[in-house]
């Protein structure tokens, strides 16, 4: 009742810096700068680690998950702190970039750095080094790879770079939705290298952070045009409850039109090798991915004059021990110069063959050079080439086996059955490594291989015994299984799942084989290359040798196969693996099941060769096993078509928001037919999407006249003295029509020339609009015109809030839900207080 | 005694426009035939006219002085409260003298009593009849000065004849003259033996205007302007009070739309709904704001009302109705900042689909706010 407190109220009114003038929302509530950086970076860098990880089994383990979770935070964290003092968005952006090169120098060269973190011209260097190793480690490993420095070195820049992008397109550009791109991003490699895909934990939390960003966008930022648009509103869950329901069916009816979907979860797509060219032949788990590859990738041609078809090598696995096998390298011990090369073992046959091989290796990348076993001389490679005196692998020192000619001169010894019984000294002069039965063999292994041999004398009775075992009907041969029954890759635990499942591919049969055969004492070891392949039905001429039939393999004929030492005799392939491949005539017997050889059965798995000579041979794909062949001419038009679809899909998503945007201007503009259809208020509609799509949203409590005005001044149009502008007229004139139809008496001026269905109102309204657009157009920044275009952020937001909806409509309850929760705690409290005291 | 009584009519009365007995039905011929509504255009002139006069005398304040030209137009009543010395008086002086019509002004004292501001009935011993004297307010605008120094009861005299335009005296009503206006003034400082208005009495007035401090350069033109005499002396009367009767009309035949109905409807829920006030506006206040709202659209050569016109007067019209909760009071909350953060978070009806649209059309942006 006094007047003191109006008192207050008097002169200094206007300065009271808590309050918004009642117009602009956006450039007020932009100035405010409470928790939202916090929150917004915690969202990134939850989605972030969170789409991180699904990167383990790309990577070994979880060591190389403490450095990335470091990076993640400390990128976003940097950048949140920087927000909060409201620097600009760009040297926002540009902190996020220095805290990243700042701690993953402190994080890997640490030594190397000044003062630990700022990094010097030393740390450059290192660096040089990290990354060549990453990249050998992308050429030569197979996934899971071994976290080494490079590759985390990677992994971190990597991800440091997506929270950065993530965090750039959630707040500066305003384009949450969008944001998704970049876990997107992360998501592919695992999704492309893992045969699980990307796995339930990393997904789901990726998911939750996106949500997260999503959530936090619409809270800090809400939509101008949409914040009215309560829960209340019953359109707003019709709306989500549609699009939850399309994308539903979608999801449901896709898989039936595209091929490839219909075998587990997208296995044809988890298996597109990600590192460029899939025929790099890495070891053991590539090997499968290269059998599964639908085309036909890296081509090899050979010509020899040997009177079978060759294998050709590459490298030996002979360590059986622990999770994942790999080559051993033997890198101290690789010689230098392939001119000249010895089995370093001697071979006491009657007779010895010696095969001259021409090999043209085309587009095959490798570090190994495949060669038929066992060399004695390779001429004309280019670079420097290592290698192994006790596996006879061949490795580029500076270079890899691409585009590479060259001729093999091998050696190897007439073997017959009954030289390989006589064989029974015992073995002396190869490597214990060769010897040494693995540790932790499982069970099954052990018990089948005594049970396989058991009455078997010689060495060759055994390995004969248990290569019959594997070629038995018991065992399928498949592509798929392993994947479906998760046993795909090597290891002990592998091989215990495929002996059970009895069902798997070449590196199961040969890694079996050789196991077993060293538990039974038979020193053995995986040999990696290509099986024979096909004759391409022209001849090459090789010097001194005359004209030479030509053969080819691809990555579809990648093939492992025991070998198995043979005292006196060296070592000595096998087969074991049914179907594939071609039984060497010492190691058939009668009783073989299917014969000696088994091409019938191969063609059926490989029909280039007989079906299709020579037609498309890039775009022949695998038969899954169970399609009979007729259809492969379909086939092979099939891929290119559903490329093509593919692409004109993506194209038509990316192109979707204009699209969206254009459909709704023409329909806008275009005038309703509908008694009363207001021309000036559909032309005020576009112009304030149009104004949205330019950056200058309007608020909800913003007055029509006051966003003109603001669009007016703001520049967008022209300078600030735009007023003599066309597109400062247009949007003057459009602002004036529709507040005449808006507020004004019913019977309006204008309203009436449109009711009389005189077109001129539309065209003209249509004729400003086009006028303002041209000039947003002409005086904005390039980045900005094509945001506006290509992601109208009046289109882009509305889909992000219908995306967020879900979200909106858990939170609010669950806030409720939350309240009562505490109020009824500290009732219960004070209850409880209160009887301890009375 | 009698030096304190000053109840004056300090201004010359026009030509013609004596009280005796007349005043009631001037009044009663002003309401029964509504005049004429003025042509856009001589509307316009006429308050150019009448701005541009008062801002030969006030320097620097032409926004307080449009708002009182919009209550006027309106008609409603205007108080002004600010420090003394900053051109209240003046400012209510100016307006009445550019309108060629009757004023009184009154200087409320603690003693000044009812019948002095209403009028009172005299025993005439020659024709041995009472006949009523017409007090201070019966004038087409009336100047209270320092309106808080008055005794409650004085103050309520001025309540009917402020809200009904008419004075009863002795069971005897007697009508006022239109246009009818109560320009009051009081002074924020210096409370000492003060009757503060009542809630009731403030929500009688339109709108509450704060003069504050001119800028510089106002304020040295004011130096020299002011020096030898007053500008006021100059002031003519540029329009007749028929001008403003018919300027009234005009604006009373303002258009006002659904949507803006229901957009001053949702401020005053706003107001009642905030956390931070004890006291929301009224319904009658937003009847005042939206007249308000009308004399600005017609000022501003419109014949409807924009959400604008609502915003521009909200302030004025609706602060001075609002109590604030005593937390927000602590929080150095305003009556004038809440108005505004209400303002700023409201919703402006331009929702396509309300009036002309079915809805079958759901392109446009989704506005409709469900208030």
């Amino acid at each position: 009742m006094t007047l003191t407190p109006q008192r207050h109220s008097g002169p200094d009114q206007g300065r009271t810096p808590e309050v918004l003038a009642p117009s602009p929302a956006p450039s007020a509530q932009s100035r405010r700068v409470g928790a939202q950086p916090w929150v917004m970076a915690a969202a990134v860098a939850v989605s972030v680690a969170g789409a991180a990880l699904s990167l383990n089994g790309v990577l070994r383990g979880w060591a190389w998950y403490v450095p990335v979770l470091t990076t993640v935070c400390v990128v976003a964290l940097a950048m949140a702190v920087l927000r909060s003092l409201r620097a600009q968005p760009f040297l926002v952006a540009l902190g996020g970039f220095a805290s990243l090169v700042f701690i993953l120098t402190f994080t890997f060269f640490r030594r190397d750095s000044i003062a630990g973190f700022i990094p010097s011209g030393d740390t450059m260097a290192q660096l040089g080094r990290f990354l060549r190793r990453a990249s050998e480690t992308v050429l030569a490993e197979s996934s899971p790879v071994a976290p080494n420095a490079g590759i985390v070195l990677v992994t971190c820049a990597v991800l440091g770079l997506v929270v950065i992008l993530v965090d750039a397109l959630a707040v500066p550009l305003a384009l949450p939705a969008t944001s998704g791109l970049g876990l997107l991003a992360v998501l592919v490699v695992p999704a492309m290298v893992k045969p699980q895909s990307v796995g339930p934990w990393g997904f789901a939390a990726a998911a939750a952070g996106y949500l997260m960003i999503l959530a936090c966008s619409q809270w800090f930022a809400p939509d101008n045009r949409t914040t009215a648009d309560t829960a209340r509103n019953p359109g707003q869950f019709r709306r989500a409850a549609l699009t939850g329901g399309m994308a539903l069916v979608i999801t449901l009816l896709l898989p039936l039109a595209v091929p490839g979907f219909d075998q587990g979860t997208f296995p044809q797509g988890s298996r597109l090798n990600p590192w460029g060219s899939s025929t790099g032949l890495n070891p053991m788990i590539s090997l499968g991915n290269s059998l599964r590859s639908p085309s036909g990738d890296g081509r090899i041609t050979y010509a020899s004059n040997a009177s079978r078809p060759q294998y050709l090598r590459s490298v030996t696995v002979d360590r059986f021990d622990g999770d994942s096998w790999s080559p051993d390298d033997r890198d101290a011990s690789r010689r230098v110069g392939v001119g000249r090369m010895d089995v370093g073992y001697e071979v006491l046959a009657d007779e010895q063959v010696r095969t001259v091989t021409a090999i043209d290796t085309g587009r095959f990348t490798s570090p190994y050079l495949p060669v038929p076993y066992a060399p004695d001389s390779v001429n004309g490679l280019d670079g420097r080439w290592s290698w192994d005196p006790a596996t006879l692998s061949i490795k580029g020192v500076d270079t890899n086996a691409r585009n590479q000619q060259y001729v093999v001169q091998s050696t190897s010894p007439r073997l017959t059955p009954e030289l390989l019984a006589e064989s029974s000294a015992p073995v002396r002069g190869i490597s214990e490594e060769f010897i040494r039965p693995p540790n932790n063999v499982p069970d099954i292994v052990r018990t089948t291989a005594d049970t396989v041999t058991e009455g078997s004398r010689t060495a060759y009775a055994k390995a004969m015994a248990i290569q019959n075992y594997l070629r038995s009907v018991e065992f399928t041969y498949s592509l798929q299984s392993p994947v479906q029954g998760g046993y795909d890759g090597n290891g002990l635990s592998v091989l215990a799942d495929f002996l059970t499942q009895k069902s798997g591919y070449c590196i199961h049969f040969a890694s079996a084989m050789a196991v077993m055969a060293r538990l039974e004492g038979i020193p053995s070891r995986i040999a990696v290359g290509y099986a024979p392949g096909r004759s391409t039905g022209a001849t090459v001429s090789v010097p001194g040798q005359g004209a030479l039939t030509e053969y080819e393999v691809d990555s579809r004929d990648a093939h492992a196969w025991p070998e198995l030492y043979f005292q006196g005799l060296g070592w000595v392939a096998f087969e074991p693996t049914p179907s594939r491949g071609v039984v060497p005539d010492y190691a058939s017997q009668a009783s073989t099941p299917g014969g000696a050889s088994t091409n019938e059965n191969n063609d059926d798995l490989i029909p280039s060769s007989a079906a299709t000579p020579g037609a498309t041979p890039g775009a022949t794909p695998v038969p899954l096993p169970g399609l009979d062949s007729s259809g492969e001419a379909e086939h092979a038009l099939r891929l290119p078509l559903y490329g093509a679809a593919g692409i004109l899909l993506l194209a038509l998503l990316a192109a979707s928001p204009r699209m969206v945007r254009a459909g709704l201007r023409s329909r806008r503009l275009r005038g309703s037919p509908s008694p009363g259809g207001s021309t000036a208020a559909s032309a005020w509609a576009e112009l304030r999407d149009l104004a949205t799509d330019y950056g200058l949203a309007p608020g909800v409590s913003e007055t029509p006249r006051h966003f003109s005005g603001r669009l007016r001044e703001s520049g967008a149009l022209g300078g600030p003295d735009g007023a003599d502008d066309a597109g400062a007229r247009a949007v003057a004139s459009l602002t004036a029509d529709f507040e005449r139809q808006q507020y004004g008496r019913p019977a309006g001026i204008p309203e009436s020339a449109a009711l009389a269905g005189e077109p001129a109102a539309a065209v003209s309204a249509a004729d400003r609009i086009a006028r303002t657009q041209a000039s947003l157009r002409r005086h904005s920044r390039l980045p900005q015109r094509l945001r506006a275009e290509w992601l109208p952020p009046s289109v882009m937001n509305r889909w992000g809030l219908i995306a967020s909806a879900p979200v909106r409509a858990i939170s609010r309850p669950a806030a409720k839900m939350g309240q009562a929760a505490a109020r009824s705690w500290r009732t219960v409290r004070d209850g409880l207080r209160r009887l301890r005291q009375g | 005694m009698d030096s304190h009584r000053r109840t004056t009519v300090d201004e010359a009365l026009p030509e013609g426009q004596s009280f005796p007995g007349g005043a009631g039905i001037v009044g009663n011929q002003l309401n029964g035939l509504k005049p004429p509504a003025m042509e856009a255009e001589a509307f316009h002139n006429a308050s150019e006219r009448i701005l541009s006069a008062i801002n030969t005398v006030i320097d620097g304040k032409a926004e307080a002085a449009k708002l009182a030209l919009t209550v006027l137009l309106a008609q409603g009543h205007l108080l002004l409260e600010d420090v003394p010395g900053v051109g209240k008086t003046l400012l209510a002086k100016t307006l009445a003298r550019t309108i060629d019509c009757s004023v009184s002004r009154i200087q409320f004292t603690p003693d000044l009593l009812p019948s002095d501001v209403t009028g009172v009935s005299i025993y005439n011993q020659a024709s041995r009849l009472f006949e009523f004297r017409p007090g201070a307010v019966f004038a087409n605008i009336v100047i209270g000065d320092e309106i808080n120094r008055a005794s409650a009861k004085t103050q309520s005299a001025l309540l009917e004849c402020m809200e009904e335009h008419q004075v009863t005296v002795d069971g005897d009503s007697y009508k006022l003259d239109e246009p009818f206006m109560v320009v009051a003034t009081q002074n924020p400082i210096e409370m000492e033996g003060t009757y503060p208005l009542p809630e009731a009495q403030r929500d009688r007035f339109m709108a509450r205007i704060s003069m504050g401090y001119p800028d510089k350069d106002s304020e040295i033109e004011m130096l020299e302007t002011h020096q030898a005499t007053s500008p006021l002396t100059r002031v003519t009367a540029v329009v007749t009070s028929a001008d403003v009767a018919a300027m009234i009309a005009t604006v009373q035949r303002v258009y006002v739309s659904q949507a803006i109905k229901e957009y001053t409807v949702s401020i005053g829920r706003a107001t009642r709904e905030s956390a931070m006030l004890r006291l929301g506006a009224s319904p009658r206040s937003m009847l005042q704001l939206l007249r308000a709202a009308k004399a600005t659209a017609a000022l501003e050569g419109r014949d409807f009302v924009l959400p604008d016109d609502v915003v521009s007067v909200a302030e004025s019209v609706l602060a001075h109705r609002i109590i604030l909760d005593r937390k927000a009071a602590s929080t150095g909350e305003t009556p004038h900042s809440v108005v505004r953060s209400i303002l700023a978070k409201l919703p402006v009806p331009q929702d396509m689909s309300t009036q002309s649209r079915g809805g079958g059309q759901r392109s446009g942006p989704d506005l409709r706010h469900t208030r």
